[in-house]
């Protein structure tokens, strides 16, 4: 059982240790912010949108993709999203693009593999690759019946 | 407790990719470390109140407790802790990190915890945004799905045993 398991005597002890532990990461945590920096304001809205082909299945596994890589808040996207709508793009890639934005972050699998093992961040990972794309079809197919 | 350091290697790499950019182009680095600035003070914002939930965690709560309300075996209850939390959390996901993993110490399965994390696409502040943007029946049926996936990922998530063998000993 690891020392960190093991119950502190008093809630003083467990904040020392919980503050340790955070500045254990810190290393980890500059690492992925750094990146969030560089991801910000080296990949931009314009190279993102000119992924898009306007052909919905691939634009959907693009936009999935796109939103995994991208970073900031998840308005950038709703903004983004609904000018590649405009521009002809189709929804169900609007959809996965807005939803990955949120739930998959290429920058932060480091850290989330350092705090929640290696297994954990692939299978959540994956996992949640996949269900973005099935999320987006459902989605637009759901609009589709309701009209 | 002994403080060792997680991450210099790729603290030290990421650096050596900002020095390599900024040969190519000064500027825009400045302008990459100043975002990074910005978001290293809302990350320390939230990691100030990560530790004191974290030491609450380890002091106050026990295994056996939170195993029951967000375990496995904790139910119905236990996917709507997970999905409730997910919506109502705010800030990056990994500011959260530090926090889920004590918890996945103290008990919390893996799939209430990877549905805590899918249901975090849901932005109660930014929904009437989304309403603007794509429509109301668009935000519904997109909230719904989200919930529904969420606790789908975290289903599947709780039969996949290989998960497990990376938990600590």
């Amino acid at each position: 059982m690891s020392e960190r398991r093991r119950r502190p005597a008093t809630y003083r002890q467990a904040l020392k240790r919980a503050a340790l532990s955070l500045v254990a990461m810190m290393p980890t945590v500059l690492g992925v912010v750094g990146l969030v920096g560089i991801f910000q304001v080296f990949i931009t809205k314009e190279m993102l949108a000119s992924l898009f082909t306007k052909e919905p299945i691939r634009d959907t596994v693009v936009g999935t993709l796109a939103g995994g890589i991208a970073v900031g808040n998840a308005l950038v996207s709703y903004i983004l999203g609904g000018k590649l709508l405009e521009q002809g793009v189709s929804l169900y890639a609007v959809t996965a693009f807005v939803l990955a934005w949120v739930t998959l972050g290429v920058v932060q699998l480091p850290l989330e593999a350092q705090m929640l093992g290696v297994r954990f961040t692939i299978a959540r990972n994956l996992l949640a690759l996949i269900f973005t794309m099935l999320t987006a079809i459902l989605t637009v197919q759901t609009l589709g019946v309701l009209g | 407790m002994k403080l060792r350091f997680q991450g210099v290697k790729f603290m030290v790499g990421v650096g050596l990719l900002y020095g390599g950019l900024a040969l190519y182009d000064s500027d825009k680095t400045l302008q990459a470390l100043q975002k990074s600035g910005m978001v290293l003070m809302e990350i320390l914002a939230i990691f100030s109140v990560v530790v004191f939930i974290s030491a609450a965690i380890h002091y106050y709560i026990d295994s056996r407790s939170l195993a029951k309300h967000l375990g496995e075996e904790s139910g119905l209850k236990g996917w709507l802790i997970a999905l409730g939390a997910g919506v109502l959390s705010h800030g990056p996901m990994y500011a959260w990190y530090p926090m889920i993993r004590d918890l996945r110490e103290h008990g919390a399965g893996d799939g209430r915890v990877a549905a805590f994390f899918y249901a975090r696409a849901i932005k109660v502040p930014l929904l009437p945004i989304m309403v603007e943007y794509f429509g109301l029946a668009f935000t519904i049926v997109l909230t719904i799905y989200i919930l529904l996936s969420a606790w789908i990922q975290g289903l599947i998530m709780d039969r996949i045993d290989w998960i497990a063998e990376d938990r600590e000993p």
